[in-house]
């Protein structure tokens, strides 16, 4: 090894990386410029915009297979600390994800990567990185689960009727459901998508978020991103905790 | 606690699309684990709760939009808005207690750092999301032996609930009392305006504004006596970690609403000593 490297990871992260028997080979990123086309939804509709679905999850995809072919070049058995943002202007958005290439110092790495042999991605930082391996999993892939739906306008009937009700308390069943199983879709496709990424133990540290992108406002997209771990080997897992580890009670 | 009803929520089938998410994380049978887990603990959090004896079942998710009634408060009155209290206290319970059902049917015996979250939607008038995400866990069985708890769950039988963090799950156990619920109370308040006499009689000088201490003592004093209430019905030993927090919801300046939560808890009577804190210092910052 050249021992050169260039890394975002700040000093205790450098530390447990190398600690698991890591080391950074380089920063690393990948990005996509997208253009988002439009679907229209029934006006008085409750629906998943598909279509839109599918490229906001292709868009981040494309950012992230670039970020580990260039990985991958670089020999890397892994990306820790990566993050994918999004910055949006009018009908484009741009998909960046940056991360920290590492391999593995030992060079039995190909037990790291994932099922089809590509580095393994994460946006673990390098202190929790170093946590999940000492609790026995190594992280898979970063997975994504992504839903955009069309929240109905009201038809002029409702509207008559919701005037009538103006007073009342009351549940709004049809948009209840279409918004709680629209966020349930966002979840379930990124459990999927981890799973079949080979990542067999779970997900961690999921994020579920909503945003809206200044698009119409009856569109809002719901995102579940989180890191998919699987069991480590037994004959991997010989790592020598440092002398004194402490894990803070409190955040 | 006049006017104030504990709302009842019926049980639902789940959607189609969240019954389809909880069967692919499903165990074999009864004793095992989910076969594949989901969490949004952070890492430290998920390893504290492995720590204390528990295991991440899977993200649990409970959702209702509202339609919040509407109520007329005199201008120069002081009073609570019971129809807004209680569709905000409804819409909760109802969030919540879809939540549960999935821990439920996942298997759970519980449910951690649940997060109420109230958006307002810029296509919805009137109308208010109300969420509840959290991590549900279940004990391994040496735990409950150990600590000789028979169920972990609540005393209605649904999994327990709990806003507490993974950190804070660990230290309440190794303290020796395990959650029981999410307890919460809330209460919407006109806060009178100023009458012109009184305005008069106080302007330029340094004084206590009776009506408006008064009026926020009251209700922030309600809301917490709901929250404890809550806590005496699940038969729990206490409340901690609670929290009041103020919010108009994007009602007039004068109508707040005062919400209470907290986790009621419940002494384990195996427990251990609780640790004696050592001094560390860190090469963090």
């Amino acid at each position: 090894m050249s021992g050169y490297f260039t890394s975002d990871l700040s000093i205790d992260e450098l530390l447990l990386v190398e600690e698991c028997g890591f080391e950074p080979l380089e920063l690393v990123q990948g990005s996509s410029y997208y253009h988002i086309g439009w679907s229209s939804a029934p006006w008085t509709t409750n629906m998943e915009l598909g279509n839109v679905s599918q490229m906001m999850l292709a868009a981040r995809h494309v950012a992230m297979k670039r970020l580990t072919d260039q990985a991958a070049q670089l020999g890397a058995d892994g990306v820790v600390g990566m993050r994918i943002d999004m910055e949006r202007e009018g009908h484009h958005a741009e998909f960046v994800a940056v991360g920290t290439a590492v391999k593995r110092r030992k060079g039995d790495g190909a037990a790291w990567r994932d099922r089809y042999g590509r580095p393994f991605t994460s946006d673990l930082s390098g202190v929790d990185f170093w946590g999940i391996v000492r609790a026995g999993y190594r992280p898979v892939s970063l997975a994504h689960g992504v839903c955009v739906y069309h929240v109905a306008h009201l038809s002029l009937g409702q509207w008559w009727k919701s005037l009538g009700q103006a007073q009342q308390n009351m549940e709004h069943a049809a948009f209840t459901q279409g918004l709680y199983d629209a966020r349930e879709l966002a979840m379930a496709r990124m459990q999927y998508e981890a799973h079949e990424a080979g990542a067999t133990a779970g997900v961690l540290a999921v994020d579920v978020r909503e945003e809206s992108h200044g698009w119409d406002s009856h569109v809002i997209e719901f995102v579940a991103v989180g890191t998919g771990v699987a069991p480590l080997d037994a004959a991997d897992h010989e790592l020598h905790a440092p002398a004194r580890a402490v894990l803070f009670a409190q955040d | 606690m006049a006017n104030y009803v504990r709302p009842q929520v019926q049980r639902q089938a789940l959607p189609q699309h969240a019954a389809e998410r909880i069967q692919r994380m499903r165990g074999g049978g009864p004793g095992q684990g989910p076969r594949f887990f989901t969490s949004d603990l952070s890492v430290k959090e998920f390893l504290l709760v492995r720590e204390a004896g528990f295991e991440c079942a899977g993200l649990v998710m409970g959702s209702s939009i509202y339609h919040v009634g509407y109520q007329q408060a005199g201008y120069t009155q002081n009073m609570e808005m019971g129809v807004l209290t209680q569709a905000l206290y409804q819409a909760r319970e109802l969030a919540m207690a879809r939540m549960e059902e999935e821990a439920h049917e996942l298997g759970a015996d519980g449910v951690i750092g649940v997060r109420l979250r109230v958006n307002r939607h810029a296509w919805g008038e009137n109308l208010l999301e109300f969420v509840a995400i959290g991590t549900a866990v279940y004990g391994r069985p040496e735990t409950g032996q150990k600590f000789q708890v028979q169920t972990w769950r609540a005393p209605s039988g649904m999994p327990f609930t709990s806003d507490l963090s993974g950190q804070d799950f660990w230290m309440l156990l190794k303290s020796g009392y395990r959650p029981v619920s999410l307890v919460m109370g809330n209460c919407v308040y006109h806060v009178a305006h100023q009458t012109l006499g009184g305005w008069f009689s106080s302007v330029g000088q340094n004084i206590e504004m009776p009506n408006f201490t008064q009026a926020l003592y009251d209700a922030r004093e309600l809301a917490m006596e709901r929250l404890q209430y809550e806590a005496q019905l699940d038969g729990a030993s206490g409340v901690v970690g609670t929290e009041v927090y103020e919010t108009s919801h994007g009602w007039d300046s004068h109508v707040i609403e005062f919400f209470a939560v907290g986790t009621s808890v419940l002494r384990i009577h195996a427990a251990e000593a609780p640790p004696v804190p050592e001094l560390v210092m860190t090469v963090n910052e």
